[in-house]
């Protein structure tokens, strides 16, 4: 069944899953080109609706947008009458006068893209809604995991950082765990919630090395999304949860890929070494996204009945 | 002109077992009750063959946002839901704006109380100015209008120290307390329970020991003044062992009630954010719903109260974060208690009767309202084989803010006379 929106990974099934994810191929593949743009999209239009700052989601989004042809409108939330009061149904409703096909959209409250949904015609895709979801996010991982084991059920991957407040640990997790891998949390016992089924739950970075991890995920540390202080400091966080020189050794000598869906803090989730080594996808994470994000916006129907 | 409602099961609050009898009303008395009573001239009479026949329920619990919320509900339009729900008598929260606080306010509530309401309608008093948990309320002011229970309902009084001043020195006085119990710096602004729920939707929940550490503290508190404490609106099944072990003691003033909802509905019914199972506290998991329900039955609750919190479809309509606690429940009461528990033998009617109708009412010092001769009249009527569709025009509440919306559940209340008045007949 053709989705109208791309709200979160529990709402995709593992063909679905499957699907975009080789759809993302042939689109990775015009990169090499010298002309990177195909008409898919053309006289298609697509609304940026980003309320919470964001650099790398946003470009990734427009130029996944632009190499697809459609059209790209930046609504500019911080001018706009939003930061007056209006309510988000008042916005929608203006932006639905528009006719715009899709609506990019990420807010620090959860739940709110899935609202937009309800409220349009539009595709809506979830950019990152508070510690909800980030679905293209999740692809892009998922992707970029595939790359390097093409099937990759019984791989284990370990999630280190702030778990609680993190859309990028919920939808990563879910779609890893979709696709056979097996997932571990690791950090602060504050920040690492023990409700999440299936997922193993580490506070000590030696036991879950134990835990032979493929893959290390790092998480950005964000001080701006803690209403109460969950750990120390920074210095302490780095020298238990952090990559540090030593453990980059450790991480090399056996072979163990790093990944971040940035931007990193250096210092705090890993040291600067981190960053030349071979064995670090963090680059590729960033061109990756864009080839999920044109699948998503290829394979989205504006106009469907609601998915979920 | 006399009414005898004829072949009437009658229920009552200390047997599960009715009686069938005719029902003989005058002048605002139950004048006889008898098998099979001669119908006197001039009479109307109404056969309720197969219908049950109970005192009006009495709600301890309601927010009627009248003054400052007219958009919400006003006090008519509350208590036209209260009606349609079976419920004669309600006590409003002083969350209201101006909240009330003085008895300027409780003036002015109960003048408003006096032209748009047809059943009795008593104020709760803040127990500080403005709920602000700062300094005392005008408590005697309001006591000399009528006023029994200080809450700052809504929220807890936080500074222990206040609310012990306040029960030192308003128990004198014979009032009471009623507490909504949170530690507010853990359950923060989020009415969601912290669990798989809350992981799952990406927003912080508040966990249960929020509340129960209230519960906790606020029944020592009463124990260490003397106070009456009456704790709202229990959501957890720690709460409830709390409350339970404080009655079992037998050494503090200590009353607890429970609302509809959290006997209905679990965290896991929020599914994809839907606002309508948001409310403070929140709802919490299978477990607490289980033990609330064996807690009602076993006596720790002396009452059922619904905390009718009306606000309008925008409001709602608003993310789940954003979107303000609480759910209609006057219109939906006493049918889906009907519904998920009496029709299902989960308990009989005498627990309704007892803890709907009659000991809410001992709670602000009234008679309880009885099926008996001599008795003021103060009765609805209740169809068992009936259905209610909780459509929005059905409901006389100005908000439509309730998991039942559009429901169809099994029971209706046919008829609610109080005193010489017919207040509603279907």
């Amino acid at each position: 069944m053709p989705h109208k929106d791309l709200l979160d990974i529990a709402s995709l099934d593992r063909s679905e899953i499957d699907h975009l994810l080789d759809q993302s191929v042939p689109f990775k593949e015009l990169f090499t080109r010298s002309v990177k743009k195909v008409p898919a999209l053309k006289g298609k239009s697509v609304l940026m609706l980003f309320y919470e700052a964001s650099t790398r989601t946003h470009s990734s989004f427009e130029v996944a947008a632009k190499r697809l042809s459609a059209d790209v409108i930046n609504f500019d939330v911080a001018r706009s009458s939003i930061t007056k009061g209006e309510s988000v149904r008042e916005t929608v409703e203006t932006l639905q006068a528009m006719r715009t096909d899709f609506i990019i959209v990420r807010h620090s409250r959860s739940g709110l893209p899935g609202q937009i949904a309800k409220l349009t015609r539009a595709s809506v895709i979830n950019a990152g809604d508070g510690a909800h979801a980030h679905p293209t996010q999740a692809l892009l991982d998922a992707f970029t995991i595939k790359e390097i084991c093409p099937d990759p059920a019984g791989k284990k991957v370990l999630i280190v950082g702030d778990i609680l407040h993190s859309r990028v640990a919920r939808s990563t997790s879910l779609i890893l765990q979709k696709l056979g891998v097996e997932v571990a949390h690791l950090g602060p016992g504050s920040l690492v919630p023990r409700l999440c089924e299936n997922i193993r739950r580490f506070t000590d970075y030696p036991q879950a090395m134990a835990w032979t991890p493929d893959f290390i995920y790092l998480l950005r540390v964000q001080m701006e999304r803690q209403d109460v202080q969950y750990f120390p400091s920074l210095r302490e966080y780095h020298r238990l949860y952090g990559v540090t020189e030593a453990r980059l050794a450790e991480i090399r000598d056996r072979g163990l890929y790093i990944m971040h869906p940035g931007p990193v803090n250096r210092g705090v989730e890993l040291c600067d070494a981190v960053m030349d080594y071979e064995r670090t996808l963090i680059n590729d994470q960033v061109e990756n996204g864009i080839a999920v994000r044109m699948a998503v916006l290829y394979w989205l129907k504006p106009g469907a009945a609601q998915s979920s | 002109m006399p009414l005898l409602i004829t072949n009437a099961r009658i229920a009552s609050e200390n047997s599960p077992d009715l009686t069938n009898a005719d029902v003989l009303l005058a002048e605002g008395i139950i004048q006889q009750i008898g098998a099979v009573l001669a119908v006197p001239e001039a009479t109307r009479v109404i056969d309720a063959r197969g219908r049950i026949l109970l005192p009006g329920m009495f709600d301890a619990h309601v927010h009627l946002r009248e003054p400052g919320f007219e958009a919400k509900e006003t006090i008519a339009s509350g208590t036209g839901a209260a009606i349609n729900g079976g419920i004669t008598g309600v006590v409003m929260m002083p969350n209201t704006q101006p909240a009330i606080d003085s008895a300027t306010v409780v003036r002015q509530v109960l003048e408003i109380v006096k032209c748009t309401a047809q059943i009795p309608v008593f104020c709760a008093g803040c127990v500080t100015k403005e709920r602000h948990g700062k300094e005392l309320s005008g408590i005697d002011g309001m006591r000399a209008l009528g006023v029994k229970m200080l809450t700052d309902d809504g929220d807890t009084t936080g500074d222990p120290a206040v609310l012990m001043r306040a029960m030192q020195y308003a128990t004198e006085f014979g009032m009471f307390f009623a507490s909504h119990c949170e530690v507010p710096e853990l359950a923060g602004p989020r009415a969601l329970n912290d669990g798989p729920v809350s992981y799952r939707l990406g927003i912080k929940g508040s966990p249960a020991c929020a509340e129960e550490i209230i519960i906790e503290r606020d029944i020592r508190l009463a124990h260490a003044t003397g106070a009456h404490i009456h704790i709202q609106h229990v959501s957890s099944q720690l709460g409830m062992e709390s409350i339970r072990a404080w009655k079992h003691r037998g050494d503090v003033r200590l009353t607890a009630e429970l609302s509809p909802h959290h006997l209905l509905f679990t965290d896991e019914d929020i599914g994809d954010y839907d606002t309508h199972y948001k409310m403070n506290p929140p709802l919490r998991t299978r477990a607490d719903k289980e033990a609330l329900l064996q807690g009602l039955i076993d006596g720790v609750f002396d009452l059922i109260a619904t905390d009718h919190a009306p606000h309008t479809p925008f409001e709602k309509s608003q993310d789940f974060t954003t979107a303000p606690n609480g759910i209609t429940g006057l219109d939906t009461a006493l049918v889906s208690l009907h519904h998920h528990f009496v029709a299902t033998h989960k308990f009989g009617w005498n627990l309704i009767v007892k803890r709907f109708s009659a000991e809410p009412r001992r709670l602000m010092g009234l008679p309880a309202a009885a099926i008996a001769e001599g008795q003021a009249v103060d009765l609805i009527l209740f169809d068992p084989a009936a259905t209610t569709t909780f459509t929005r025009d059905f409901m006389q509440s100005k908000s439509q803010n309730t998991p039942f919306l559009d429901q169809t559940l099994n029971g209706r209340v046919d008829l609610v006379v109080l005193g010489e008045n017919i207040l509603l007949e279907r």
